[in-house]
């Protein structure tokens, strides 16, 4: 940074006083309290929310989620977004499945595989997005497809059926807890915290919302734009390759469509979790608060036999709310 | 700096497209060897919904058996997305190629209806398999199984584990998918007639994901303790509830049946997760469907009874709604999972 203050020495000089960011933002707090009212009349209403099984289960089913939206959050808060993560889920997945029931690999190596292969595909994006200068909706889009022409290849014409339970350590089963919560999810949180922490404290953290609130200013002020921007794409896709490994889980059956729709799910609890979609603001705790909702929302229906569309009409609400407040408040701060 | 960037994303584009073309062309090797060549061969095209899953490969090797027993052409094309679109260009070019016969198991069946009707006018016989498209102008339609035969087969298998009673719940796919709502009517209507200490607590959609019948199954669970039974509905969410069992370490207290592929449920076969994988003989479905097109083409008309060969020995046929039906669904269980390769 110290390099560049040379050519910039009429702008303001970098101020020594750490960013008065507060530790929980406004959406954060609002969707703790709509999660925790749902929770609280979830738990008086039935009494089959509040069993262990319950909430296993939706943490089990939040976990892969969750983990994806720690690097999507990073993305879209540097004002781009990543809907290939579905189709880089299934070929992460497809091959790991492949080296799991054919030949033979233990847990470790495949989640090394996975998470491996994640980096690459996701570090392909980066590349497109940080030095090719299109937009990362259109770069994304195309190695969706591009991703998942590849997947299909691996596949051949088979679905992989009788995958061995190799990852049930972080499996959705009773060998995939610890203390009674599944790993899946200790390891999200763990994930998040760091990532958290990164985001706030650390300089190269701060300056993905530099580059996301204004890419050139952030690289008049010293910020290497193109690298936060790679780093981004290329954490996302490590995310995919851990969140591939929890969604094999106990093994079972991988199918050509699989991870179809996930983009869209992330970037949901994203959207929901109060980052904003035109970049520059955002947190992964809101991430986390926000498929959490979700998962809550989506079991709910089924606990209370309800219609399962209705887990579609509430997702849509809670977007449209989220949008709907950012928005709001850009256009404060703008009119101020 | 601006036209280096330029260029940079032209090449990024062009990369992309080389990529998804030869993904396109490569995927057709049959098609050239049924469009040319001036043989009299009778020349039979099946497009399946999606190409590369198991269940329309499985289709196609028995297509491509009977070919080489009877002597005709088959041509197996599909599209890698179970889109219409897709379809409807893949048809379009097969019209254009003037196959003898066009076999299409419809993603939509309305907008082929008027797609079929081209292809007549262009003087091609045309029929469906598997999936059916009322009120198009096809001149048969082969029919894996009837709605009575896989509702029955589910509820039996099901209940016979159970017991004969008890609560169960059905994971179902697409909530618009109409052959299975027409299963799941009749298992309504079976277990109320036949079970009457049996009943169907609720019918969730998982659509056609795995992990997501997976949750759902579990959600059935918590939601109803004393649940004892559940049924996938489809290839996805077969193996998914018979997973969900195992996770929830419930085999032995809840039962589950679903019509899955035999080497998909394999595992849940053999640890008792799943009772019974109900579904019918692919490969046979193959068959017939090449058979019919044949008989089409040659103009042979169908008796009600008819002898296609010695698996298939009497292949009924109705001549109101042009039906053909394969026969009576297939009961997969751990004993004779392992003669289905698929």
């Amino acid at each position: 940074m110290t390099a560049t203050t040379g050519q910039v020495d009429q702008a303001p000089p970098v101020t020594r006083r750490r960013p008065r960011v507060r530790a929980i933002e406004g959406q954060e707090v609002a969707l703790i309290g709509v999660t925790g009212l749902l929770w609280l009349v979830l738990s008086l209403a039935t009494d089959t929310f509040l069993t262990s099984g319950n909430l296993q289960n939706i943490l089990f089913t939040v976990a892969p989620i969750a983990l994806i939206g720690i690097g999507m959050t990073a993305v879209i808060v540097t004002a781009g977004i990543d809907v290939s993560v579905g189709s880089q889920a299934a070929v992460v997945m497809v091959v790991i499945a492949l080296l799991v029931r054919d030949a033979g690999f233990a847990f470790l190596p495949a989640l090394a595989v996975a998470v491996v292969s994640g980096l690459v595909l996701g570090a392909l994006n980066g590349l497109l997005v940080a030095y090719g200068g299109i937009h990362p909706i259109i770069v994304t889009f195309g190695t969706l497809n591009i991703y998942r022409f590849v997947a299909l290849q691996i596949f051949g014409s088979e679905q992989v059926a009788g995958v061995p339970g190799a990852f049930a350590p972080i499996g959705g089963g009773a060998e995939g807890r610890v203390f009674g919560v599944p790993v899946a999810w200790w390891l999200t949180l763990v994930l998040a915290a760091g990532m958290w922490c990164y985001m706030r404290f650390w300089a190269t953290g701060r300056h993905l919302y530099a580059v996301g609130g204004d890419a050139f200013a952030a690289r008049l002020a010293g910020v290497r734009v193109r690298r936060r921007q790679i780093s981004a794409y290329v954490l996302t896709g490590a995310c995919v390759g851990l969140a591939a490994c929890v969604l094999i889980g106990s093994g079972g059956l991988v199918q050509q469509n699989v991870g179809a729709g996930l983009e869209l799910r992330v970037i949901a609890a994203v959207v929901i979790g109060g980052t904003s979609i035109i970049g520059g603001r955002g947190t992964v705790l809101g991430t986390l608060l926000g498929a959490l909702l979700v998962g809550t929302v989506t079991s709910a229906v089924t606990l209370l036999s309800w219609p399962t569309e209705l887990t579609q009409l509430f997702i849509g609400g809670f977007i449209l709310v989220a949008v709907g407040v950012d928005l709001l408040r850009e256009r404060r701060r703008s009119a101020r | 700096m601006r036209v280096r960037r330029s260029i940079t994303a032209a090449v990024a584009v062009a990369l992309a497209g080389v990529v998804a073309l030869s993904g396109c062309s490569q995927k057709n090797p049959d098609a050239a060897a049924g469009g040319g060549g001036g043989a009299k061969r009778v020349s039979v095209a099946f497009v399946p919904k999606l190409q590369g899953i198991p269940y329309f490969e499985a289709m196609n090797t028995g297509g491509q058996r009977a070919a080489q027993e009877l002597g005709i052409d088959w041509i197996y094309r599909g599209s890698t997305t179970a889109d219409p679109g897709a379809q409807t260009e893949i048809v379009n070019s097969l019209i254009q190629q003037r196959v003898n016969v066009l076999v299409v198991a419809p993603n939509d069946p309305d907008s082929m209806a008027p797609v079929l009707q081209e292809a007549r006018d262009a003087g091609i016989h045309v029929m469906t398999s598997d999936t059916d498209a009322p009120g198009s102008v096809r001149e048969a339609f082969v029919n894996q199984a009837t709605a009575d035969g896989v509702g029955t087969a589910l509820t039996d298998a099901l209940l016979g584990a159970m017991g004969g009673s008890g609560k169960y719940a059905i994971v179902s796919c697409g909530q618009t998918a109409a052959n299975l709502n027409s299963w799941i009517e009749v298992q309504r209507k079976v277990t109320a007639e036949k079970y009457p200490n049996a009943e169907i607590v609720d019918v969730v959609y998982a659509g056609e994901d795995e992990a997501q019948s997976v949750a759902m199954a579990k959600d059935l669970m918590n939601a109803h303790p004393d649940l004892t039974g559940l049924v996938g509905e489809c290839t996805a969410s077969a193996p998914g509830v018979a997973k969900a069992v195992t996770e929830a370490g419930k085999v032995g207290q809840v039962f589950t049946v679903g019509l899955g592929t035999p080497q998909s449920m394999k595992q849940y076969l053999d640890n008792g997760s799943s009772s019974a994988a109900i579904l019918w003989d692919v490969e046979q479905l193959g068959y017939l469907t090449a058979w019919a097109g044949k008989q089409l083409a040659a103009g042979t008309p169908l008796q009600p009874t008819n002898n296609v060969s010695s698996a298939l020995p009497a292949v009924k046929w109705t001549d109101s709604d042009k039906q053909l039906l394969l026969g009576n669904p297939l009961r997969i269980t751990k004993d004779n999972v392992d003669q289905y390769k698929y």
